[in-house]
């Protein structure tokens, strides 16, 4: 069976958010299959690792935060952006 | 401080800001870790994706259109919830880099950025690839002049 891209990822993320919290929060981290590669100050920086060591593979960098971001755009859902009336 | 005056205004349609609201050229492009990446590895870096970016101050974060990654070759590093009319979804986020051509301002480097299904073209041919949100506006001075049909972008 095949997975989405960073569905491993995200549920290694999930398991380990609560922990996360406690040391990293605020921080970037970086996660490839069901390896946790480390905490970053920067998002840079945990990209530019990610890179070099998995080139164009997929790998989760997450900032460690309480809140989930939910993005709502509601002109473009609504088709409103580019609508002619 | 680099400058972008543009007056929205085509010979064939005359003033578009309304119609097609305020725009901006965009150059957009992998991230500079990526590209040292496939330098040292000797394959082909990819060109940038060049079209018009929509300013979109409803927007809290810049959104690109799906095509540009694929054609870049980014692969996402996390998904983000959407809400949508028809319930929540999930879109995927990049990295990428970002230039504006009329502000003179090169390879701003974009941490996270939304892929979804956004490109269209305006009226008088242009192709919108971006939505840029207030994560890169917080950088910038917008002026909407609606009376003159003018956006007025300092960095």
């Amino acid at each position: 069976m095949t997975t989405m891209p960073l569905e491993t990822e995200l549920a290694v993320f999930a398991r380990m958010k609560d922990t996360l919290l406690a040391t990293y929060e605020g921080k970037f981290v970086l996660v490839h299959g069901e390896d946790f590669l480390g905490a970053f100050d920067s998002a840079e920086n945990a990209y530019a690792e990610g890179v070099k060591r998995f080139g164009q593979e997929p790998f989760l960098l997450k900032k460690v935060t309480a809140h989930e971001e939910v993005y709502r755009n509601q002109a473009l859902s609504l088709g409103l952006i580019h609508a002619r009336i | 401080m680099p400058v972008f005056n543009f007056y929205q205004w085509s010979e064939s349609h005359g003033y578009t800001l309304t119609a097609s609201g305020p725009l901006i050229s965009v150059e957009i492009s992998i991230p500079a870790a990526l590209k040292v990446y496939l330098s040292e590895k000797g394959l082909p870096v990819p060109a940038p994706q060049s079209g018009f970016a929509l300013i979109d101050t409803g927007a809290f974060a810049t959104a690109v259109d799906q095509s540009v990654f694929d054609a870049l070759g980014i692969a996402p590093i996390d998904k983000i919830q959407t809400s949508t009319p028809h319930g929540a979804a999930e879109s995927p986020v990049y990295p990428a880099t970002v230039t504006f051509p009329g502000l003179a301002l090169t390879e701003m480097p974009m941490e996270r950025v939304i892929g979804c299904n956004l490109k269209w073209k305006t009226a008088e041919g242009k192709e919108i690839l971006m939505l840029l949100g207030r994560d890169l506006l917080q950088y910038f001075l917008l002026v909407y002049n609606g009376k003159s049909a003018d956006i007025f972008l300092a960095y």
